[in-house]
């Protein structure tokens, strides 16, 4: 075929691909999520739309996309606009460099972590955007506080893929999953990679804005938020860049932590393609599971619990994180290095929270009370 | 001069040019946000990946989150203080004065070895080796000293803010 | 500190987990999984709750205990309530409505109206299943809607039916043309 044709098309699809299965997943997710809080809460979820309520994601799509997109007069007509917009671009933007399968990536950048970081850093614009733009004052509260909270939570975020950038050598994410080779290779298998990826899901968890850093969205369901004014298919994108944003790094986590598309049966020769997505799908699968259980039992955080969690507990740690990698790293032996940076890790732990701990509530003595 | 440089040249120069004359100042910043933006494209462009990248995340994801809280804080709410008017009263004065400084760079890196300086970015892989080599042993000065620099900007920052509780 | 740090997390998150696996084997008993599959199945209602009036009727419709004195179309707060007394060919009244219609658009459910009846006759309904496609008329209960007989009433409030015709007196209408005598 035609050399033009040819470029198109191995442009166009990979991203058909990436984006027609991502959006699939977000879908069964909405799903799956209100299903499993459902079980978890004693109630059940949505069954009466298709068997089990598998079709509850298209009707609700549906009503969005009929609702009447209402907009505020004194509201900021372009900005108010571009808002979900620039909420959205970024969740999709990160999957260009998720490796998906064996080869499979849609464009082996060679900075891909960095770009992906970066990225992520950027959707932060979107809720000041949306906040200013409501012209609410409740809203525009709920938006400062998105800000710091996603800004807080970023440091500890890069500090911790840092961590995993120094074992595997390079920014590439296909090269960190090739890093990740053998038995027991994955990151997540060391201590310093263990306590990498808890700091880095936690982080994740809090940029997207999930239970229990669900302060953003608590505030609409209490007071307002930063997406009070929208409406319809606004807010449907709004929801949806939450979702895709929380499954793109999942992405980058098990891309990162877990070994990506690694496993056994993914080098066989004509089916490794299809053995190492499954693998990949497998392990996004039990971070999303992380997710919704996290979500379904832990209490939303307060404000200043929230930012005291991550400029006091989470920076710290991850730069003794990072020293604890030194070390495991150039240490004589094997033995000695896992001993040391684990000690030093697990030391570090319990000091932050003997430090961060605050004044222990003193026994009360009441006087008719024995 | 392909079409793409020309695109991102086009979309970098109306991204500056919005940031100094609209009349909203929220616009005004997400002009800029723009401009950052096509010069990370640029970045790309030149094959400095890292630069671009690292432009992005500190330009888009700090300093513009930097000028955000600025207007916050300083503005009313409804932000119609921010108007103004679209060209100033010397705006020939700016004129005279942005291109003199243009022409000056201009011969200034033409008259220079810059461009053969540059075996970076040239290749395939290893800009960011490359930089983090250069950071440890050509550069390391100056790269403990902006550590220092860092260091010390927070723990004034944390100071003023501990201040004004204390005060209270 | 109880234990190593996060270990209050970890706990939690072992219940919630013991909680979504011990819902699929634990059956569809109402006190483990307490979702009730509307329409197929109703809650049962407490006896005392309410939601719009009725008129009781004892053996046949026009048995009906109602006689037209309209204390409670002046007691009702919005005034929802409107009534228009039988008369006969020469004018007499004959103590039983012609018109009875309330607008359920407008009752608050008060039960003011059950509270200060003399006969016994208008009492508080639980059905809640009355949504109606349109809103301007089809929100009104005429007579006929509204009549539901004794056997009704003591099968949604046994205690308070039972304690109603335990209290009650006959209604003694005057012996005019076409009027049977409220017995029980």
């Amino acid at each position: 075929m035609p050399d033009g044709v040819a470029l198109t098309l191995s442009v166009l699809l990979p991203i058909g691909i990436v984006l027609g299965v991502f959006l699939t997943i977000f879908a069964l997710l909405t799903w799956a999520e209100r299903k499993a809080l459902g079980r978890i809460q004693n109630r059940l979820g949505p069954n009466r739309v298709g068997p089990f309520g598998l079709f509850q994601p298209i009707a609700d799509a549906l009503k969005l996309l009929t609702k009447e997109d209402i907009v505020p007069q004194a509201a900021d007509k372009v900005v108010h606009f571009l808002a979900p917009v620039v909420t959205v671009a970024p969740a999709f933007l990160i999957l260009a460099v998720v490796p998906v399968a064996k080869g499979f990536v849609p464009v082996d950048l060679n900075i891909g972590v960095l770009f992906a970081l970066a990225v992520s850093t950027a959707s932060v614009l979107a809720l000041f955007m949306a906040g200013w733009a409501s012209h609410n004052k409740f809203s525009l509260l709920g938006a400062m506080r998105a800000v710091a909270q996603v800004v807080s939570y970023e440091v500890p975020m890069v500090l911790a893929a840092v961590v995993v950038l120094m074992a595997a050598g390079t920014l590439s994410s296909v090269g960190i999953v090739e890093a990740q080779r053998g038995f027991g290779g994955w990151f997540i298998c060391k201590p310093w990679g263990l306590v990498g990826f808890v700091i880095f899901q936690l982080c994740a968890m809090a940029e997207v804005a999930r239970t229990p850093f669900d302060l953003p969205e608590a505030e609409s369901e209490i007071v307002a938020g930063y997406h009070t004014e929208y409406s319809g298919f606004k807010f449907a994108l709004f929801q949806m860049g939450e979702y895709v944003a929380a499954l793109t790094m999942g992405g980058i986590t098990v891309t990162m932590f877990l070994g990506g598309y690694l496993g056994p049966g993914s080098d066989l020769p004509k089916i490794g393609w299809l053995v190492s997505a499954c693998w990949f799908f497998a392990k996004l699968g039990i971070i999303i599971i992380i997710n919704i259980w996290a979500r379904g039992t832990w209490p939303r955080v307060r404000v200043d619990q929230l930012l005291g969690f991550a400029w006091k507990m989470l920076l710290p740690l991850s730069l003794v994180n990072i020293v604890a990698m030194a070390l495991w790293h150039f240490a004589p032996n094997k033995i000695a290095g896992w001993l040391v940076s684990a000690a030093l890790l697990v030391a570090a732990i319990f000091g932050l929270v003997k430090i961060n701990a605050g004044k222990a509530f003193e026994k009360r003595s009441y006087r008719f009370i024995s | 001069m392909n079409a793409i440089f020309l695109t991102l040249s086009a979309v970098t120069v109306l991204g500056a040019v919005l940031a100094v004359s609209l009349r909203n100042l929220v616009h005004c910043l997400l002009a800029l946000v723009l401009f950052f933006l096509g010069i990370a494209g640029h970045f790309f462009l030149m094959r400095a990946d890292f630069l671009g990248a690292v432009q992005i995340l500190i330009y888009i994801g700090a300093v513009a989150v930097l000028i955000l809280f600025a207007i916050m804080l300083t503005r009313n709410i409804a932000g119609t203080e921010g108007a103004r008017r679209a060209l100033g009263g010397a705006w020939w004065l700016g004129v005279g004065v942005s291109a003199a400084l243009a022409g000056l760079m201009i011969a200034m890196t033409r008259r220079s070895e810059l461009a053969s300086k540059m075996p970076y970015g040239a290749t395939e892989e290893g800009v960011v080796k490359d930089i983090g080599k250069l950071l440890v042993t050509d550069w390391v000065v100056p790269l403990e000293i902006m550590a220092v620099l860092l260091t010390a900007a927070l723990i004034g920052a944390v100071v003023v803010a501990l201040e004004e509780t204390k005060k209270r | 500190m109880n234990g190593f740090p996060g270990k209050g997390l970890l706990d939690g998150l072992l219940v919630t987990a013991k909680n979504f696996v011990g819902s699929y084997f634990d059956g569809h008993r109402k006190e483990r999984l307490f979702t009730w599959q509307y329409p197929e199945e109703r809650m049962k209602l407490p006896e005392r709750s309410r939601t719009f009036p009725f008129l009781v009727y004892d053996g046949s419709p026009e048995n009906l205990r109602c006689t037209a004195c309209k204390i409670c179309e002046a007691e009702c707060p919005p005034q929802c309530i409107y009534i228009v007394m039988d008369r006969d060919a020469h004018g007499k009244p004959l103590h039983r409505p012609k018109v009875f219609t309330i607008d359920t658009s407008v009752c608050m459910q008060c039960g003011i109206c059950a509270e200060v009846c003399p006969f016994d006759s208008i009492k508080m309904d639980c059905d809640f299943e009355r949504s109606r496609p349109g809103r301007f008329g089809e929100l009104l209960a005429h007579l006929s809607d509204l009549l539901k007989s004794n056997e009704y009433y003591h099968q949604i409030k046994p205690a308070e039916a039972a304690r109603v015709d335990a209290t009650r007196r006959p209604i003694k209408r005057p012996p005019a043309a076409a009027a049977p005598p409220g017995k029980k």
